[in-house]
């Protein structure tokens, strides 16, 4: 039972990452239809930036985090200048691996400014962790979890409660409609790149001090988070949630109790299963049906 | 579109000759040429550097005491990408030179492995740092080891876990790449002939994000020992992090990387007190500590074997050359393979008929941070 | 329709037997063959052009299936690694011959290429992108963990060569002749009838299955195709570099595949070869920078995005594209006979057969109990104000919605649940409302598309029977001297007349025209009213939607007038017109 609960604690931790992270994916497709190839290396550029601003020029952490956050937010409109608007009229395929080149650009650049060496960042709280009975709970990890729930919560207020996320919904359900109402929607767009970009920024600035930072810590969290974000139901935010965490929750019991080096593979055969029984996802109730 | 096809096909034939006329063209220069292949770029270009920084420190030392049969030496450095296909490329770039009298290979087994027989085509003699037994093993003459081979890591940590800690209920946890099998298998293997066979033999898939399984698979095996086989230094500082935290305290005994540079960085205090199995200690000798002494003033930071190994086998394949007083390949060759009782950075060079230079390993602890020489564990055969 | 058969070419044009036309093709393919063999390279050389050599046979598979068929494949490298594994495999351990073993990867990539199809091309897009790197991460975990079977990460050396190509040099010579066979292959494969059906697919799925093409099955040839060339691409490098291991087939290395392709011209294996070898040879040429870890491959991806955004079609599609354009303007198409319409009369008098047709959409009742009998030979007319459900029961009808209740027979076959594709080959013919033309393909291609209809019983035999039914049918819409356009070049009125040619050509039983008057001027509208009364008069039924009262009051004999998805009136044409419901559902009753 100890074991258990260990393992499903750092199964909803890591769970959390993926989430974070298609949570942005989810955003993009809402309102582009396309895939972000790049998502990963989001975060990767703003656990870099967290170096930069607080390992390399030693500032407090907290400012280092909101400028890191802002910086990713003005990432995010570069990005859509370059890759996305460019090709907004083209079939999603163009796009698609325009952001996989992006992908390839982002992270050898970084590796040609900062260097190959992996980085340590601090965590947000100095101890490292607590022992509730027979679990110990890692405080990076806890920290991570709060931010999802407190995400999730934000979300929903934002897309229900808010006039601009409601503009966005519409935008994001119907363009044409949305611009006979008035609303711009290539502003619509440039906020959801800049809000994903700042998610996936968070995700990565989350997720620094557990994984450290690298030039790949993003790639194999996206494909996971990719994966995630079918299991959910493509399209969905509260789908990309809980397709993260029980992607999380399924690849540490998979590797405790079946094998460790396929752990990996766990993940693909739930997508592929999910696709072939249940392309429509947990939650997706829309089926694609179009003429 | 047909004539389109030809000339496109003939276009690609003059580029491709094109760089190759330029090439011998400035080739006739007055020096001796070592290639070596290196990883520039990939997921190692990281230990890529250091290799360089250890082998130029060499090369300015050979050339210093006057250069090979009376001219300066010149490093011509290809990126192998990390890759073996990339490292198939570099080296038949390099190959394709004809002055270049030797080369430095990779440090991993599966890229020696895919250059392999290009080398055996080529039939000039190449250093290596790759240490899946193997290699040198197979019948390739031209392949020469400058680190000892798994066998003997395997053997090192099992002697000391079992001999100088006592221990004897092990635990060992190894990557499933190349080099993190065959050392688990390596370990398993001396192990059992101690009489020790291990209660837990655990492999993991490189870059994993979480290792909680692992650690909680350690910590219910009820060992009293680990022995490790990590690849990349993140791996091990999520492993190392998360082993203490779960409250596995036992002893530890692991492959390099347990004791390298970035990884005591990495994971800080996790580390602390353990052992690692290292071919370079600058403690163990008088010339590891020469070099670690002149790498630091060149290069500001602590050498580590990445960086050692190619300092010895320029050294040595410099004095070999010399010695040969030829760049005949088979000359050097034999110049190599009796190089005896040879001090280098990573230990006494003894080079045995297969190419492997090195048979033993030193044991280093990290103390609180620092790493500190403990023993040195030879083997004869 | 099986694949091997229809991999014998059949060119739209054509003057001189196929041999001879294609004699240069082969001339030039066997001096490289000859260069290859006979010129000394250094091992480099010879390395990088055994590469190019066996990722060009990869990515053509990639042209197939993208370039031709629009469906995204990123387990490129998965493919690639089962014919190098068969092949390392199968001759370093097993000790089987070479030829055996690379027949064998070609047979495994193929069950795996149509496997992994068949479950997943039903989704398309972002889906099957996905599934792809799902599979292509799987198969690089077993390489890795199955050591048993494949040796690990240790991959697998000492694989053998066949005894006739020892040799680097004739090895090499070896893949230049694969190189140039499967070259041949895919370069004539949209030329025939699968790769017609392929680019169909590609420009416009629903347009492809309301022309007879099974689209599905397209999809998962395409991916079939794709898979063994990946196979057999594979098979060749392992033989090649003697030494195989899974970081070689990786995603990344998928991804490599993909953007080989991208760059020289997704569309042709022209472009496919120039994009492979500029890939392999850029970053050889690069290497100076690598002072800088990184900085190539930076410049890499920042090249992907460059040549997305400003050379869509490749390389080599920038330059075929000026070529096409300037032989459409040249090539004069042939004289084509006049147009025979023989729909099949095996039902009774009533052609169609519509009774308590619904369809919902959740709460929405779209259509709700609609009958319609539509009498052989007649133009009946279905009307009704916006959002009456006339497109829907259209699009029921055609088989793009599934009913939701009801039934629907064609002469005398029941059709409710056939999907689009047989409803076409059972003779069920139409056009749409928003233009479906395949876009990249000329006007006659797209007719032959639908003169390609399965059970079409007026093509004759040989050769040239596609294009000479295909020709008739656009000179019967009065298109016939402007043939070999492209879909581009033509007014939106002359686009809608060849959408009714396409359905023309297939001999359809009952056609069904979807506001074909939209979009049209008056003087168009003319002349698609002659059109119509020379289709009637060959005794073809034609079920017809449109706003434009003039046009149906004067064509259909039977109107059925539909709102709020129920039928408020049917009968002979000026009665229901005058039909009080009719009116107010027209001019409005509040």
């Amino acid at each position: 039972m100890d074991l258990v609960l260990q393992l499903l604690f750092t199964g909803i931790g890591i769970g959390a990452v993926y989430a974070l992270v298609a949570l942005g994916f989810v955003l993009i497709f809402r309102a582009t239809n396309v895939v972000n190839f790049a998502q990963g290396e989001f975060s990767m550029v703003a656990a870099y930036l967290m170096v930069v601003f607080s390992v390399d020029l030693g500032w407090p952490y907290w400012l280092s985090f909101l400028i890191a956050l802002a910086g990713m937010a003005l990432f995010g409109v570069i990005f859509n200048l370059g890759v996305y608007y460019p090709l907004r009229h083209r079939t999603y395929l163009p796009v698609i691996i325009a952001t996989i080149g992006a992908s390839i650009l982002l992270s050898n650049s970084v590796l040609a400014i900062y260097g190959p060496q992996p980085q340590v960042l601090q965590g947000w709280f100095d101890t490292p962790g607590i022992q509730l009975g027979p679990v110990y709970l890692d405080s990076q990890y806890l920290l991570i979890i709060g931010v999802t729930i407190l995400l999730v919560l934000f979300n929903f207020w934002f897309f229900e409660k808010t006039l601009l996320g409601k503009k966005l919904q519409a935008t994001s359900q119907d363009k044409e409609m949305a611009s006979l109402l008035g609303i711009s929607v290539s502003t619509m767009i440039m906020i959801t790149f800049i809000y994903s970009a700042v998610l996936g920024g968070l995700a990565g600035i989350l997720v620094a001090p557990v994984l450290f930072v690298s030039i790949q810590m993003g790639s194999t969290i996206a494909l996971k988070a990719f994966a995630a974000t079918i299991i959910g139901g493509f399209g969905d935010v509260a789908g990309a949630i809980v397709g993260g965490l029980a992607l999380g929750v399924i690849e540490t019991f998979g590797a405790a109790y079946i094998s460790v080096p396929y752990k990996d593979g766990f993940a693909f055969l739930v997508l592929i299963a999910f696709l072939v029984f249940r392309p429509q996802g947990i939650f997706g109730e829309r089926v694609a049906e179009k003429a | 579109m047909k004539l389109t096809r030809r000339e496109f096909s003939a276009g690609l034939a003059a580029g491709l000759a094109a760089p190759a006329l330029m090439r011998s063209a400035w080739a006739q220069g007055a020096t001796i040429k070592i290639g070596m292949c290196v990883p520039v770029t990939g997921p190692a270009a990281e230990q890529g550097l250091w290799a360089q920084n250890g082998a130029k420190l060499a090369l300015a030392a050979v050339n210093k005491a006057g250069g090979v049969l009376g001219k300066q030496v010149e490093l011509v450095i290809e990126d192998d990408q990390t890759t073996n296909p990339g490292i198939v490329l570099a080296f038949s770039k390099l190959a394709a030179q004809s002055d270049i009298v030797a080369f430095l290979g990779s440090i991993r087994s599966t890229q020696v492995q895919a250059m392999a027989p290009d080398v055996i085509k080529v039939g000039k003699p190449v250093m290596i740092g790759g240490t899946n037994p193997d290699l040198t093993h197979s019948g390739n003459p031209w392949l020469f080891r400058f680190r000892p081979n798994d066998n003997y890591s395997g053997r090192v940590i099992a002697d000391f876990g079992v001999n100088t800690l006592g221990k004897k209920k092990w635990a060992i946890v190894h990557s499933t790449d190349a080099f993190g099998t065959a050392g688990g298998k390596a370990l398993t293997e001396a192990l059992t002939k101690l009489g020790a066979p291990p209660v837990l033999d655990q492999g993991y898939a490189n870059q994993s994000q979480d290792f909680t399984p692992v650690v909680l698979a350690v910590k219910q095996s009820g060992a009293d020992v680990l022995g490790t086989y990590f690849t990349f230094e993140n791996d091990l500082g999520i492993f190392a992090r998360q082993l203490r935290q779960l409250g596995v305290n036992i002893p530890w005994v692991g492959s390099p990387s347990v004791v390298a540079v970035s990884s005591t960085k990495l994971a800080g205090p996790a580390l602390f007190g353990t052992y690692g199995v290292a071919d370079f200690a600058e403690d163990s000798s008088d010339t590891a500590k020469a070099f670690g002494k002149s790498y630091r003033d060149a290069y500001k930071t602590a050498p580590d074997n990445q960086s050692a190994w190619p300092y010895d086998a320029i050294t040595i394949l410099s004095a070999a050359i010399n010695k040969a007083g030829s760049t005949d390949p088979t000359k050097i060759r034999d110049a190599i393979l009796a190089t005896q009782k040879f001090a280098g950075a990573e230990g006494e060079y003894n080079f045995d008929k297969n190419g492997d230079g090195l048979h033993g390993y030193n044991v280093v602890k990290n103390d609180k941070g620092k790493i500190v020489y403990d023993k040195h564990i030879d083997f004869n055969d | 329709m099986s694949a091997s058969d229809n991999m014998i070419p059949a060119p739209a044009v054509r003057s001189k037997p196929l041999i001879i036309r294609h004699l240069p093709y082969f001339i030039g393919a066997a001096a490289l063959v000859a260069l290859a063999a006979g010129m000394q390279f250094d091992g480099y050389i010879l390395n990088i052009l055994l590469q190019a050599t066996t990722f060009s046979i990869a990515v053509f598979g990639l042209s197939v299936v993208l370039g031709l068929c629009g469906q995204i494949n990123l387990a490129q490298a998965a493919f690639f690694g089962f014919g190098a594994y068969a092949v390392g495999l199968g001759t370093a351990d097993l000790h089987l011959n070479f030829w055996l073993c690379l027949v064998g990867a070609c047979a495994i990539t193929l069950v795996a290429g149509a496997f992994l199809g068949m479950s997943t091309l039903r989704l398309g897009g972002h889906y099957l992108a996905m599934v792809t790197i799902s599979f292509q991460q799987i198969v690089t975990l077993v390489m890795i963990n199955a050591i048993g079977v494949t040796h690990g990460p240790d991959g697998v050396a000492n694989i053998r060569r066949p005894e006739l190509f020892q040799s680097s040099q004739s090895y090499l010579a070896f893949c230049v002749a694969m190189l140039a066979i499967v070259g041949y292959l895919v370069w004539h494969l949209p030329d025939t009838k699968l790769g017609r059906a392929m680019r169909a697919v590609r420009d416009n799925e629903l347009a492809a299955g309301v022309n007879g093409i099974d689209v599905f099955r397209t999809k998962v040839y395409a991916f079939a195709v794709c898979a063994v060339l990946g196979g057999l691409a594979g098979g060749l490098f392992a033989g090649g570099f003697a030494y195989v291991s899974p970081d070689q087939f990786s995603f990344a290395e998928s991804i490599q595949f993909l953007t080989m392709s991208l760059l020289g011209g997704v569309a042709s294996p022209i472009g496919s070869a120039i994009g492979t070898g500029l890939l392999i040879l850029i970053p050889e040429w690069l290497r100076f920078l690598k002072s800088v870890p990184g900085l190539y491959l930076a410049i890499y991806g920042l090249s992907v995005i460059l040549i997305i955004r400003f050379m869509p079609d490749g390389i080599w599609g920038f330059v075929s594209d000026a070529f096409t354009r300037w032989r459409a303007r040249t090539n004069a198409p042939p004289v084509a006979g006049a147009l025979l319409l023989k729909p099949a009369t095996t039902g009774g008098d009533i052609v169609l057969e519509v009774t308590g047709l619904s369809k919902h959409f959740g709460g929405l009742k779209a259509v709700d109990g609609v009958d319609i009998a539509v009498k052989r030979g007649s133009v009946h007319a279905l009307i009704g104000p916006n959002g009456s459900g006339k497109t829907t029961t259209l699009n029921v009808l055609s088989g793009l919605y599934k009913a939701t209740a009801g039934k629907i027979v064609l002469d005398g076959t029941d059709i409710t649940s056939m999907a689009p594709h047989q409803r076409t080959a059972a003779g069920l013919g139409r056009t749409f409302q928003n233009i479906r033309l395949f876009r990249s393909m000329t006007a006659l291609e797209n007719v032959e598309i639908g003169a390609e209809r399965p059970g079409n019983t007026m093509i004759g035999k040989g050769d040239d029977a596609l294009t000479e039914r295909a020709m008739e049918a656009l000179t019967f819409v009065g298109l016939g001297n402007r043939a070999n356009e492209l879909i581009s070049s033509f007014s939106y009125g002359h686009q809608r007349l060849i959408e009714i040619a396409r359905a023309l050509a297939s001999n359809p039983t009952l056609l069904l025209l979807d506001e074909p008057a939209a979009g049209l001027n008056s003087t168009e509208k003319l002349e698609l009213h002659e059109l119509l009364k020379r289709i009637a008069a060959q005794g073809l039924t034609i079920l017809i939607i449109d706003h434009d009262m003039t046009l149906v009051s004067e064509a259909a004999q039977h109107i059925t007038v539909l709102n709020f998805g129920r039928r408020i009136a049917d009968g002979e044409s000026m009665a229901v017109l005058r039909h009080p419901d009719v009116v107010s559902a027209y001019l409005g009753s509040e």
